[in-house]
This record gives C-alpha cells, structure tokens and sequence, in this order.
C-alpha cells in the first residue's frame, strides 16, 4: 500500500488530502480471524454456487443433442443486444419491462462495481501491487454504484407493487387443466418465491444503503470520507438522517459491524441460491436468447429416419435445448395472456406446459442416477405430467413463441408431443378419420383428386397446366382454396385478377397435395413427410419461376419446411404479389372503395412470415379506411383453426377464438368489412359472425373479394363476380345464395 | 400361440367413375384401394389379445390379391402385426369369396392357428361369406358377426357374443379352434401412423404360391368358383321432384302424389 501512495503521490487535490486516500478501506477495524470467517462463508457460497450449476449442466447434457451451436458469435451479440435494450421485456407491458430494466442495470451494475473490487483487492493488489480504486476513479464508482442501487430499489418496489396491488390474471398462477385440490393446483410455491426473492434481493440493497450511511456517520470525523459524502447521495442523505435521530460515531460503528455481516451473509446466501431458484434465470433466460431459433415453430425439427418413436414421449428425449427453455421461463405469464385457446377457456396455458415440463425435469434428471424409463413419460395426469387435452388445445398460431421475453419455444415441443400422441393414437377419432382421409384422397375434404381444379370449370379462360407447359408463375392453391364452396369464389376472383393482369400462371391440378403444414403442426409427421415429399416431386417436374399461393398456410410449409426435403422454391404470397401488379399498373382501380374496415393478420402470414404490410397497403390503395382491432400484426388473434384444430370440433357451449374475435371487431364503430387474407379465416369468421350475433353489424370478406370488386372486367366475365355493397339488401342476397348452393 | 388374420384391401369408387368395357367391373382408374373396414376391427381383436397375454402370441396377416394389396398388408403390420402373407396367382383373378375361403383354408392348414379371425364381410363386395367359406373348407367350428370376444391364448373354448336383429346378442361358446367374423364397434382400432406403416417395410411380407399351399390353379378363378359375376351396372334412378307453387299448391300436390301411391 505504501509503495502505491509513493507511486501516486502527484494526485494531491488542492485541500492537501491525498488522492489515494479517498477510497473505502475494507474490512476496515476487523479482526483478522473475522476477515477469514468471511471468506470462508464466501468459499462456501461459491461451492454451493459451483455444485448447483453442475446439476443444472448435467441435467441439460441429459437431453438429446441440438444442432444450434452454429454461428456463436453472431448469436452472443444478438442476445447482448435484446438483453441491453430489453426489447423483449418492454413488449406489451413497458412498466414491468422498464421496471425490469431498473433492477437489471442495478444488479448488473452492482456486481461489475464489486467484481472491481475483488479484481484489485484479491487479485492485482496482492499479485502485482497495483491499485486504482481510490481518488476520483473511487467517487465516481460511488456516484454511480448508489444511483444503480436506487434505480434497484425503485424496480423492486414497483414488482412488489404489481404482485400485491394490480391483481393480474397473468401472475396468477393457477391452473387452466387442473382442479381445485389438485396437488399442483394452484402452485402457491412459486408465488412464495417470488416473494422470497423480491424481499431478499430489496433487504440487500436497502442494507446496502444503510450499512453505507453508516460508514458515513462512524467515520464522520475523517474529512477523506465525510467530505466526498455527497459522492454517495443515497447513503449521505441517510447519514444524516441517523445523524438527526441521534446516531453518534461509535453508535453506528457498533451498529456497523452488526448490519455487514447480515448484509454479507445475506448477499453470499443469494449467490449461493441462484442455481436453486428462479435467480437462476441470469443465465438461463440469456443463454435461452442466446439459442434462439428464429424460426421456431415455423419450421419444425424433422424425425431421424432412425428415431424408433416419434416425438417426445420421455423427459430425456427433449433436446438440451428445450431444457434450457424450461429453465429460463420467469412465469411472466404473456405467453398465456396471449394464447387463443387460454382466452377461450381451454385447458391450455403454454407457460404452465412449460412449467409441468420444468418441474419434471427438476425432478427426474436432477438426481445422481436416472430413474427407471417408466418415470419419464411426461405423458399422463399425474404432477409434472402434461394432458393429452393440453396438447390438443394449441393452435400453434405462435402467439406464445412471439410473445415470450426469454426466447422460449413452446410450440415446437408441444407438437413433438403430439407426434407422440398420433403415434399411439390418442387423438379425437374426427381428426384421425381426416389423417386417414387425407393420406387416401390427398386431401382433407375426401374429394376426388379429379375435382381439385373443378373450381376453373366457371371461368370464362383456360388456366395452364403447369404440368404440361412452362409458367412463370406456378399457383399452389391449396385444400381450402380449392374445394370449400365458398372460398372457390376467392379463388376464382384471384384467377381472374392474375389472368387480367397478364401473368403466365399454371396450377398442379390434380398433381397437388395437400400442403401438410397442419398435418405436420398436428403431429403426424410420416404423413406430413408424404405429403410434402410428393408435392416436391409434383413441383421440380414443372418448369415455372416462382410459386404464389393465398393460403398462408401452404405458403408457410413451402417456403420454410420444403427446404429441409430438398425443395426450396420462391414463393410469395398473394398479398405481396397483387400489391405490385396494382403499383405497376397492371391492376387498374376501376373505382374506390369508401369501406369502413378491420384486418385480421393470418397467424401464419403474419406472426410466421412478418407480412403485416402488404394486405394493409393494398386495403388504402382500395380506399377503404382501416381500423386496426386491439391485437393486430404480431399479437393477432387466432382464429382457432390452426394446427389442425380445423378438424377438432370444438366443445359445445365455449366460446370459440373465432367469436371471441368478432366480439372484438363489433367495438369499432361502424365497421363494414371484417377483412382476411386466408381461406381458412374466411370459413372460420364467416361462421363466427353468425353464431355470435353480429350478422347484419357487418360482413366478412377476404381481401382477394375487396381487389376483384374494384376490377373492371370485360363483358361477360363481370356476371361472375358477385357485387360487394354494404346493406342489409345485399348481405341477405348472399344468405340466399349460400342457401342455393347448399340445396 | 397364433392367431391368423384373413384381410382384404377394398376398392371404393372415385367420384365419376366408368364401368369397364365387358360391363363385368369398374374400370381399375376410377378405384381407390384401402384396408376393407371391418379388418381393421379384427386385426385390432387380435391384436388386443396379443398385448394382453403373458404367452408368446403370433399375429399373422393373410390377404389373397396383387402386388398393390402390400400397401395395406404394411398398414397391418404397422399396427402390430409380426408378419404378413399375400397368396397371388393370375388364375386367382375372378375367384369368388368360397374359392378364396379355400385359399385362405390352404394357408391356415400351413400355419396352423389357434385362431381365424376376418372381417363380418367386405365393403366392395359384401358376400360375407369368406370367412364362413375358409371355416367349411377347414372343418372348424365358427361364428359370424361377433361382437364380443373373451379368450385365453390357447384355451380351448371361447365365449363370444353374436350380433342379431333387432339388437339381440346371443352368447355363444365354441371349441377352438375356430373361424371368427368380427363386427364393427367390437373394439376401437388403433391408427397407423404414416411413420409406423415406413418403418414397417422392414418386416416381411411372405409372397405365396398355390402351389406353395398345395393348390392348383384349376382350383381357383372364376370357371372353378360356384357364381360368377355376369354384369355390374348403375341401375336407373328413382324419380324426384321439385314442388312449386304457393303453400296450398304444394300441399295438394303432395296429397295427390301420396294418393297415387296408395293406388287411389
């Protein structure tokens, strides 16, 4: 230390107080053997520490392996970025998020800030003699050091707020799938540990504080340290409050000693209990971003030709990385607050999925030895295990995936365990006979594959065979598109956009399958690998440029999943495509619509493939005046018909996410049109409208029918298209050519 | 311990289908092929006994028809089934159900069973009388349209409830081995995965001769069966009419339409 005042003898401050002076003496008046005590207890806390985060790795080396290790670097700065801005966090609830952010940059602060310290004091000092925590280094350190216990505190304050005060649904954390009396009912655990959590961490800072004040009014008569006080506002502003109630020096210097053991001991302890409890999420939630697959869910992981089962029936037979998911999930809740079939009252919340799956692995692969294989299946009623009606609740709409703050992906497992499910059969016999129908027929109407094109039979121009010529364009219609009666409407008024347009297009017609992006999403992937395998070879036969299709559906199993069978094609999606042909000219507007409408964004044009834009631009170049619903682009509202559960009946007397949606539409005043850009929509709402009572408020349309309104064709072609006016006249026209076509 | 599975891969029609041109049949493009319904039934009886024992139980698939007839001998095998056996011979085309119950006898004498099971009938052709015809040409007892089964692998007796009309059952016991036809609804049959029926690929399918179960092609198709199929045709379609008109119209009309009926 000597050499170190010599050394820094230049950095006298006016007042004649030596630089080096102006630090924090540690350990200052302890007796040697407590110093010791202490290191021992911290030797201690970091041998808890060190044991709890083994089990924890030895745990995830118990998963099978994944493939996600590429590009390390580039993942590392990805997740440094979403850590630092807390984008995730801020999403949806900027409080709690930027509350986050206080506690966040106080913690992180607070432990670089004493990481400095034990960086000179254990290691540069005693090795190399080198000092630098002293001077204006040290004031500044102090300045900012309190102001990030503050904004600690501050943060702490406002989640203790939230948790005791706001009541929110999401932090409550009882179960949609189990029952009143039910061992793990209502989780009343996980609230104690968040209380234990909040308390310990705010005890640390605010003992920080105090313990700091007083330092200040034990060594009030050392000008070193009482004069820079206010380098330290929170601390000198307690001083002299101790100081005004009457704390003399030695007073708090007795005081002192009493508070930094409990102040130290509870710190150490904290460390120690991080592997252990949800402080865990340090490291968990970052690495969980760090691993992030951006396209989750999007695109699902195949089966190894020579994995015996599919999908996950065991806890070991999730891959380290789902683990690490189930270790970062904070139980923030937005995942379950945003899930489609968790507002509709189905026994599905994804965080509790992931929550079952976590205290199941905790519980299996935690111990020294595995247990025996029959205690792995994560498949049953019992604590930990996930129902068979959980799984099939999910739409896989994403909703969760998008919304998770930590990167977890929860669709991706629950269709792994639904390929479990298929597998063994346990699934609703309605939905089996359509895998069954499907793979017979090649798709799920049980049409014959001759009547897959019959929709063309009405249109006044031939449609190519793109089997037979070359195109440009190669339109991939898709099941709904192709042989709902209702949709074929659509689809006929998008033939006659594209043939007005002058664009050299041909279809598969009977060559063309079922695209398999719900087949796959349900579970049964050797069909799905049927499915896309044959529509692969059905494409590479043809010669065409591009592929566009209007079902968001097709359009997301081509573009991600047909790469990973060898058929990577660019396709676009209608939207995207009409959006140019009318900029370029190619689609003049016959005239403007002054409709008043919504946009419901397709799950999987918008969530899954990011195309929010495109319909939006289309509908003001249209001139309709859009109003966006509450939950638009990446939080929209599913509606219900995804992952297959367009085959599930859903139960009677709930309310489905379809009119669960239309309720949300009817609040905008005077809405006219309820806009879609997915065949599926278009069945789904147009029933909802009806069954939840807002026939004649408004009418749904797809926005193909929006574009082909504002089309001046060519006599005769115009008789074909049916007029779009908004009043009760016309809206009872259409009941009664539905009925028509239904005698 | 084994149990023999007699099944059929069916047709069904495509939408717009035509007769061939000897007017006996549909044209073979216009036919979809799958696993005969009711053999999904009996081969999931099997299958429940099979999973149920303690002892060693054999499920063994039979079906008498072409090289397509894999595709759904591999769906069985999917479903559980240890091995599959398809008889062909050209000169089987245009056999009746009691040549191919001798067929299906021949085999059964082969792998001696304990038990045949086989579907209450097919949905192609709706004889129902394979089974029964493999249970004469074996000279075992057997019953038709069981609709509930309680057996011990290798018991000699079963007892099995028969479906009658009007919702009748009759239980009946019966010496084993036996010919067995099973009902629809006598169990839920389990699915086979996409995945199960490729992995299945890899057990055998055991390609069978007439000659490798002592039969002659003089035994079988259609000049040694007892029927033959003369003309398969659409029969004319029964009159149907709109009825317009106000409401007092309508209803006249339909009183005279029901008095006609009646003969009035």
């Amino acid at each position: 230390m000597n050499n170190s005042i010599v050394s820094n003898a230049s950095e006298v401050s006016a007042s004649g107080i030596n630089a080096s002076d102006i630090t924090r003496i540690l350990f200052e008046n302890f007796h040697p053997n407590a110093v010791h005590l202490f290191y021992v207890i911290g030797y201690i806390a970091i041998a808890v520490f060190l044991y709890g985060t083994y089990v924890q790795i030895r745990k995830y080396h118990r998963g099978q392996a994944d493939g996600s290790w590429g590009e390390l670097l580039h993942r590392f700065f990805d997740m440094v970025k979403t850590m630092a801005t807390h984008r995730t966090l801020v999403r949806r609830d900027k409080s709690a998020g930027r509350a986050h952010g206080l506690i966040f940059l106080g913690f992180v602060l607070l432990f670089v800030g004493t990481s400095i310290i034990t960086l000179e004091y254990d290691i540069l000092q005693p090795l190399f003699g080198l000092k630098f925590w002293y001077g204006h280094f040290y004031l500044w350190f102090s300045l900012v050091l309190d102001l990030a216990g503050l904004g600690l505190i501050v943060g702490l304050i406002y989640m203790m707020y939230r948790r005791k005060w706001l009541k929110l649904p999401k932090l409550d954390y009882k179960r949609v799938d189990r029952q009143a009396g039910d061992a793990d009912f209502d989780r009343s655990q996980y609230r104690r540990e968040d209380w234990a959590f909040l308390w310990s961490f705010i005890l640390i800072a605010i003992t920080g504080f105090i313990l700091e004040a007083t330092r200040l009014v034990w060594l009030s008569g050392r000008p070193v340290v009482w004069d820079y006080r206010m380098w330290s506002p929170v601390g000198a502003l307690l001083a002299h409050l101790m100081q005004a109630i009457g704390f003399s020096a030695d007073g708090a210097g007795t005081f002192r000693t009493g508070l930094w053991w409990f102040h130290g001991v509870l710190s150490l302890t904290f460390i120690a209990f991080i592997p252990y409890s949800k402080i865990k999420h340090i490291f968990t939630a970052a690495a969980s971003l760090m691993f992030k697959d951006p396209l989750a869910g999007r695109r699902l992981p195949r089966v190894p030709d020579d994995q015996k089962t599919a999908g996950y029936k065991s806890i070991t037979d999730l891959t380290w990385k789902n683990l690490l998911h189930l270790d970062a999930c904070t139980k923030c809740g937005r995942c379950q607050e945003a899930c489609p079939a968790n507002a509709v009252g189905a026994p599905l919340s994804p965080r509790d999925v992931i929550l079952s799956l976590r205290e199941f692995a905790n519980h299996a692969l935690s111990a020294k030895e595995l247990p025996k294989e029959a205690e792995l299946d994560i498949h049953g009623k019992g604590v930990g295990q996930v129902f068979m009606e959980t799984l099939w609740s999910c739409r896989t709409c994403l909703a969760c995936v998008e919304i998770c703050p930590v990167a977890v992906e929860h669709v991706p497992i629950i269709v792994q365990m639904r390929r479990n499910l298929v597998e063994a059969g346990e699934m609703e016999p309605l939905l089996e006979k359509t895998l069954q129908t499907i793979h017979k027929t090649g798709n799920s109407f049980g049409e014959s594959k001759r009547k897959r094109a019959s929709w063309t039979k009405e249109l006044a121009f031939e449609i190519k065979d793109a089997r037979k010529e070359a195109v440009d364009m190669l339109w991939f219609v898709g099941d709904y598109a192709s042989f709902d009666p209702r949709n074929q409407k659509v689809t006929q008024g998008f033939a006659r956009l594209m043939h007005k347009a002058g664009i050299d297009f041909g279809l598969l017609f009977e060559g063309e399958l079922n695209a398999g992006n719900d087949v796959r999403r349900v579970g049964e992937e050797g069909l799905y690998e049927f499915l896309a395998t044959s529509n692969i070879q059905s494409l590479d036969d043809c010669d065409f440029k591009s592929i566009v299709t209007t079902d968001p559906h097709s359009y997301n199993t081509i573009r991600n999943e047909y790469p990973d069978f060898g058929g990577t094609y660019e396709i676009q999606h209608y939207s995207t495509v009409v959006k140019k042909l009318i900029e370029d000219g190619r689609l003049p507007l016959a005239k403007k619509l002054n409709y008043k409408v919504t946009f419901h964004d397709p799950c999987h044009l918008g969530r899954f493939n990011k195309g929010y834009d495109a319909p939006r631009d289309i509908l003001k170049m249209l001139g309709c005046e859009l109003v966006e619903m509450g939950r638009n682009k990446d939080n929209s509202f599913c509606c219900g018909a995804g992952g297959g559960r367009i085959w599930i009946p859903d139960p009677v007397g709930s309310e489905k996410p379809s009119q669960n949606r239309m309720k949300e539409a009817a609040v905008i005043e005077g809405l006219q049109v309820f806009v879609v850009s997915c065949p599926k929509d278009l069945t789904m709402f147009e029933d909802a409208l009806k069954t939840s009572g807002y026939e004649g408020q408004f009418i749904v349309r797809e926005l193909i029918e929006l574009i082909d309104e504002c089309m001046e064709y060519v006599a005769p072609e115009k008789e074909v298209v049916e007029e779009i006016l908004i009043s009760q006249v016309v809206i009872q026209d259409v009941v009664v050519t539905e009925s028509i076509s239904l005698t | 311990m084994k149990i023999l599975v007699a099944v059929k891969q069916v047709a069904a029609l495509d939408e717009d289908f035509e007769i061939r041109a000897d007017g006996k049949d549909v044209e073979e493009d216009f036919l979809l092929y799958d696993l005969n319904e009711w053999d999904d039934f009996s081969l999931e009886e099997a299958m429940k006994i099979k999973e149920s024992s303690d002892a060693e139980v054999e499920v063994i698939v039979v079906s008498v028809g072409p090289d397509r007839v894999d595709e759904s001998l591999r769906k069985c095998l999917a479903k559980g089934a240890d091995r599959a056996i398809r008889v062909w011979d050209e000169a089987i085309q245009g056999s009746d159900a009691i040549a191919i119950g001798q067929i299906l006898a021949a085999v059964a004498k082969k792998e001696a069973p304990d038990m045949v099971f086989a579907g209450v009938q097919s949905s192609d052709q709706s004889y129902a009388s394979t089974g029964i015809a493999t249970a004469a040409y074996l000279n075992w007892p057997h019953a038709a349209v069981v609709a509930d089964l309680q057996y011990q692998p290798g018991a000699n007796k079963a007892i099995i409830r028969r479906e009658l009309e009007g919702g009748m059952l009759q239980e009946v016991e019966i010496n084993c081995p036996a010919v067995l036809t099973i009902q629809l609804g006598i169990n839920k049959p389990r699915y086979a995965s996409l995945r199960g029926i490729k992995q299945a690929a890899a057990k055998p399918i055991e390609e069978v001769s007439l000659a490798d179960i002592g039969l002659s092609a003089g035994n079988v198709g259609a000049d040694s069966s007892m029927s033959r199929v003369r003309r398969m045709y659409i029969p004319a379609k029964g009159r149907a009419q709109m009825i317009e008109g106000t409401l007092a119209e309508q209803a006249a009309k339909i009183i005279q339409i029901i008095n006609e009926f009646k003969g009035a």
